[in-house]
């Protein structure tokens, strides 16, 4: 076969990006201390302009073999992840000021971790999904690490990397299985191999279980939960902040090139795997956060029961489902954002202020921050008439359309059980005396962008329709 | 039975063996030995395969490099041996019993269908000739670019996370700079002062 | 065949040789303690190493398997033309950057 250079600019957005990154380290480590505030500035605008080039190629195209995809979903994810970034760098700048953690470094990493995610966003090979996911993870844990006065984040560092290692070994002999029986690395072989040949071989099966108890791994689904809680404690709030959010979209595109890219024709298979999952996390996460006093332990038990509920879209395996999946995590992702904004707003030099009761008589003290928590925690407990609300619907929607009435309504219940511990909170901020006085922290930029997030949860509901339109068109390209 | 099939029965042979005892032995430095007579019998498989390039990598990389890092790890760590066996024997019922489920369970869908749904052709042996070096750089620097300028990326990520988590400035240390030194004239060492000679008072 | 013999026979002879002759013939408690430059002796030999070593070990990881790459590409440089080489410049360059930064941060310096 005679080699092709392949078109390169379907990936200019990353390459550009990877070279910010170098510029960013480099730079950071020649200017020295005073100009920290470079690599701020810089990666923000960096990530900003790969936004813009994203927007300005806007395409569908496929290049290096097969092994890059461009298409809408793939965009759409990116531009997220980017924005999401951004608003965790801006978010975050005091509280690693005040924890001496702002370092070029952060960044370097925080960059590399996107750039990691676009990869994963855009593979269309099996080992392009391997190696985003641990571009991926190895800038994440040691995000985590960097904090190494601090006992608990050395322990959430140890605890994600060793069950990250363990959940990539087990991606890895799980895609080895499908590689055995069908011959190939490339998802779209893969897709066309399984649609002629036998698809209840079973090895191909246990190859599935093995990928899709991988991908529960690094999505937090029960069973396979247990660093959540422990991570998102352990971590230092910026981090953990930057982990809830982006990493879930990237998890998202992974699900969906592997499961529907690549596996499609054994939906069948993949989708009583994913019911269990599901429930299961949706049931067990709920019912835990529940009984935590930690709010960012009680956020990490309700990161899992909302992982769950994106699953349930994600296995009603028809195209609006995936559509309804993907709002889903955009708006979860952006909610957590806001709610761990919040935590880092309370957070001073001292104190980490991640306990329940620093939100007790915030009303008092802040009336705006009261309801900016108030809209967040309405709209994760998914009450009408917030964002939150609609994404939980688009969801059951779907699962209706599936005629998944029983996973529905087991979904509807545990739903209305996790919207106490977020009302609990609001009663805390609006009944409850302060314990102490409750101090602000951050900057302008940060206080203004946070009102925003939260206000976009109300104010952002004539574009629902639209947003869902375009998440739409972007699955209805995949299938 | 030919001299192949007596080879890779040899080889596989002591593979499972010193797994199991990386996992069993007592002292974590002769688990780390074993653990290299490992690597040292999976690149004799690939070599029997014909795979002579992964062959030397693995015993460059993992028993070269890798296995000093290990060794430094159990070094450093100075693990009592006697605090981690107490949970060896407590858990082996549980493990050991899924363990074995899980084997029999693989034993089982591995020995019931056929493997593949591509047919594929028995793997032909090359000749002396054949560079398994040669066929891997054709495609890993062509159609691989992609990946392949990827594993680069991974390489500085993780000497950007090395560095940012173990390197700690020690300003306390006396260290030489030989430039410095060098670059020293008498000058700089001795300093001529002038001091007025005192008068006697009168 | 031949080739296997005597890696064995080296082997083994290596072993039965170092245990027949290696036996002190007069032994005594000089004789039986161990030898070693540097270390004491006497005490357990699993002594705590510093963090440093670590980070120089990772470092030579990270080079070693660099070059590890660079042994197919220079085997096949001809038949892969100008891209294939420039492939491994941009490679190289993006190493380089990793290099760079070690440098300057002083982490190759022992102090």
């Amino acid at each position: 076969m005679e080699f092709q250079i392949p078109d390169f600019a379907p990936a200019y957005p990353e390459i550009f990006l990877l070279c910010m990154a170098g510029a960013v380290l480099l730079l950071d480590l020649f200017l020295g201390k005073r100009f920290r505030n470079l690599a701020y500035g810089l990666s923000i605008a960096s990530l900003l302009a790969t936004i813009a080039m994203i927007i300005g190629s806007s395409q569908q195209a496929t290049t290096f073999n097969g092994m890059f995809l461009r298409d809408l979903m793939g965009d759409i994810l990116k531009i997220a992840v980017m924005l999401f970034t951004i608003m965790v760098f801006i978010y975050s700048r005091i509280y690693q000021q005040d924890r001496h953690i702002f370092k070029g470094e952060y960044f370097v990493l925080a960059l590399t971790a996107v750039l990691g995610m676009m990869v994963m966003i855009s593979a269309g090979n099996m080992l392009l999904l391997y190696l985003g996911l641990e571009l991926l993870s190895l800038s994440l844990y040691s995000l985590i690490a960097m904090r190494r006065d601090s006992l608990h984040a050395t322990e959430a560092a140890m605890k994600y990397f060793i069950l990250g290692a363990l959940a990539s070994g087990i991606l890895l002999y799980g895609m080895s299985m499908i590689y055995v029986t069908t011959g190939t690395l490339d998802l779209a072989q893969i897709h066309a191999a399984i649609r002629t040949g036998d698809s209840a071989n079973l090895v191909l099966s246990l190859g599935l279980v093995f990928v899709v108890v991988a991908i529960g791994f690094k999505l937090g689904a029960v069973p396979f939960h247990m660093w959540v809680p422990d991570v998102y404690q352990g971590s230092p709030t910026s981090v953990t902040l930057f982990l809830g959010s982006a990493p879930k979209l990237a998890a998202f595109a992974m699900l969906m090139r592997l499961l529907v890219g690549g596996l499609e024709n054994m939906s069948g298979q993949w989708q009583q795997m994913l019911i269990i999952l599901a429930l299961f996390s949706i049931g067990f996460g709920n019912i835990v956060a529940i009984a935590q006093t930690n709010m960012k332990r009680m956020l990490a038990y309700s990161a899992i029961s909302h992982v769950g509920f994106f699953l349930l879209g994600v296995l009603s395996a028809t195209p609006d489902g995936y559509a309804a999946s993907m709002f889903y995590i955009l708006v979860y992702g952006f909610m957590t954002l806001g709610s761990f904004g919040m935590i880092l707003l309370l957070s001073n030099k001292d104190s980490e202020s991640d306990m329940i009761a620093n939100f007790k008589g915030m009303f008092s003290a802040h009336p705006l921050y009261a309801l900016v928590m108030t809209l967040l925690m309405v709209s994760m407990a998914g009450i009408p008439p917030l964002i939150g609300f609609n994404a939980k619907l688009a969801v059951i929607n779907a699962l209706v359309e599936s005629r998944l009435y029983w996973v529905a309504v087991v979904a509807v219940l545990f739903s209305v059980v996790g919207a106490f511990y977020y009302l609990r909170i609001v009663k805390f901020m609006y009944f409850d005396q302060p314990g102490e006085a409750i101090r602000l922290n951050g900057g302008m930029e940060m206080h203004t962008l946070l009102t925003i997030n939260a206000l976009a949860l109300i104010l952002g509901l004539p574009w629902i329709g639209w947003l869902i339109r375009i998440c739409n068109s972007a699955l209805a390209q995949l299938s | 039975m030919t001299f192949e099939h007596i080879v890779f029965y040899a080889i596989s042979l002591i593979l499972l063996v010193s797994g199991l005892l990386v996992v069993t032995v007592k002292n974590p430095v002769k688990a780390a030995l074993f653990l290299i007579l490992c690597f040292v019998s999976g690149a004799a498989l690939w070599l029997l395969l014909e795979a002579e390039f992964l062959a030397l990598t693995l015993i460059l990389v993992y028993v070269g490099a890798v296995m000093v890092l290990f060794l430094f790890v159990v070094m450093m760590l100075d693990i009592n041996i006697a605090e981690m066996r107490e949970g060896f024997v407590r858990y082996l019922p549980v493990g050991g019993v899924v363990a074995v489920l899980m084997m029999l369970e693989m034993a089982m869908i591995l020995a019931s269908s056929k493997t593949g749904l591509v047919e594929r052709s028995h793997p032909v042996s090359h000749g002396a000739d054949y560079s398994n070096t040669a066929e891997i750089g054709s495609v890993l620097y062509t159609d691989y670019v992609y990946p392949f300028e990827i594993a680069s990326v991974l390489l500085v990520v993780a000497i950007v996370a090395a560095i940012a988590l173990t390197m700690r400035k020690r300003p306390q240390t006396k260290k030489q700079t030989p430039s410095r030194q060098i670059a020293t004239r008498a000058g700089d060492r001795l300093r001529m002062v002038d001091l007025k000679s005192e008068k006697k008072q009168p | 065949m031949i080739f296997i013999a005597v890696a064995v026979a080296i082997g083994v002879g290596a072993f039965i040789a170092g245990w027949y002759l290696g036996q002190p013939s007069r032994p005594d408690a000089d004789k039986n303690s161990p030898y070693e430059c540097g270390f004491e002796a006497f005490e357990d030999a699993r002594m705590k190493f510093d963090v440093r070593y670590y980070l120089v070990a990772i470092l030579f990881i990270l080079f070693d398997l660099e070059i590890a790459f660079l042994f197919p590409w220079g085997v096949v440089l001809e038949k892969i033309g100008r891209f294939g080489f420039l492939a491994m410049v941009v490679f190289l360059t993006i190493l380089v950057v990793g290099f760079v930064y070690e440098w300057a941060k002083g982490a190759l310096d022992w102090e």
